[in-house]
């Protein structure tokens, strides 16, 4: 039984797994998207109340019904390296490939279904709440008064963004930034704004969860310093401990949205409080591995070498 | 008028340098110059910011 990797060749933390799989003896086959249908293909048939089908990419031929694990990791867009690419190119092959993936028993890491809603931050906010976390004061919002009467109410607030910076030449980032509470909120009304209550942070603190196991790193954050990606203080991630509230939080969080892989973000106060920020349904865990030294990448193959979900 | 958040976007590092590996299709990993797979060059890893969670990659927003 194979492990199909979706992810693009210049994912180096996915080279991470596919050296543990090879450890493991276990098959696995590397495939993007984005290279059908010139440099991989596929077929799949229904007949006689069966259905066969088999990917190819690179000279490897695999059946679906030999796949063991699918792991959604950096898939290209389907079709996107195609000769003549287009919209509706890739919505056919998209079609294709993942609705042949799903009619498959294999298991997922992540569902598409379940990683869709898992990358909108107020679902991940609401889940969280839910789950337990301690989750800061956050508004959603389109409306000026708003934002500005809960600037008043928090006294310290942050502004980022939902869905990353925008496509820009010469590009941009969207850092989280601390705002004035006696700024000018009128072009919230240009677009919808994420403001959250300023937590001030002693350290950042990413957490992976496989499955079921859990791996953390603590980095000391700057005085002042309030996105832990910029501005690097000379800290190092370092390995630590989970508490035990938050380790149920998190199983709570990866039950209630079916996720089998996440990378929690958090800012620990002065207290000690894990603060949640987000999830990052196909967040990094490279750099905590490589900097921690946690076998994260080990348990990703694990968890995909396992035993593989009920037949439907 | 344009968007609250863009107000604070600020110019994103360009990386000039090319990453010094490259995809081995037998291997179905990255390789370096010398045959080695890059993963056993952790300097090199942390050197290009591959393997790092940054403020959106450009195709991936969820690092």
């Amino acid at each position: 039984m194979t492990v199909l990797i979706l992810t693009c060749r210049q994912d180096v933390t996915a080279d991470l797994v596919v050296a543990e799989l090879r450890e493991q003896g276990v098959p696995l086959v590397r495939f993007d998207p984005a290279d059908l249908p010139d440099q991989a293909g596929l077929s799949v048939e229904f007949d006689r109340g069966d259905f066969t089908g088999y990917l190819s990419t690179e000279g490897r031929l695999v059946s679906i019904h030999g796949v063991r694990s699918i792991w959604v990791r950096r898939p290209g867009r389907p079709a996107a390296h195609a000769a003549n690419p287009s919209e509706w190119l890739t919505a056919e092959c998209g079609q294709a490939l993942y609705g042949m993936l799903y009619a498959t028993t294999a298991r997922w890491m992540n569902h598409p279904a379940a990683a869709e809603p898992a990358r909108h931050k107020p679902f991940q906010l609401r889940v969280a709440q839910h789950s337990g976390f301690a989750v800061p004061s956050t508004l959603v919002t389109t409306y000026p008064r708003a934002a500005r009467d809960f600037a008043v109410q928090c006294s310290d607030i942050v502004v980022k963004s939902a869905s990353g910076p925008p496509t820009a030449d010469p590009p941009v980032t969207l850092p989280t930034t601390r705002i004035d509470p006696d700024t000018d909120f009128s072009d919230v009304a240009a677009g919808a704004t994420l403001l959250q209550r300023y937590i001030p942070k002693a350290a950042d603190i990413r957490l992976i969860c496989v499955g079921s196991e859990l791996f953390a790193a603590r980095k000391t954050a700057g005085s002042g310093q309030v996105d832990g990606r910029f501005g690097c203080h000379g800290h190092r991630w370092e390995p630590v401990d989970v508490p035990a509230r938050i380790v149920r939080s998190v199983h709570e969080y990866m039950a209630l949205t079916g996720l089998a892989y996440g990378a929690f973000d958090f800012a620990e106060d002065a207290d000690g409080l894990w603060w949640f920020l987000e999830c990052n349904q196909g967040g990094q865990f490279g750099f905590v591995e490589l900097e921690t030294g946690q076998p994260i990448a080990a348990a990703v193959a694990s968890w995909l070498a396992g035993p593989g979900a009920a037949h439907r | 008028m344009q968007p609250f958040v863009l107000k604070h976007a600020i110019p994103a590092e360009r990386s000039s340098a090319s990453v010094p590996y490259a995809y081995s299709a037998v291997l179905q990993l990255n390789v370096l110059s010398d045959g080695r797979p890059a993963i056993a060059d952790h300097a090199v890893l942390l050197a290009t910011g591959t393997t790092t969670s940054t403020a959106g990659s450009k195709t991936h927003f969820d690092d």
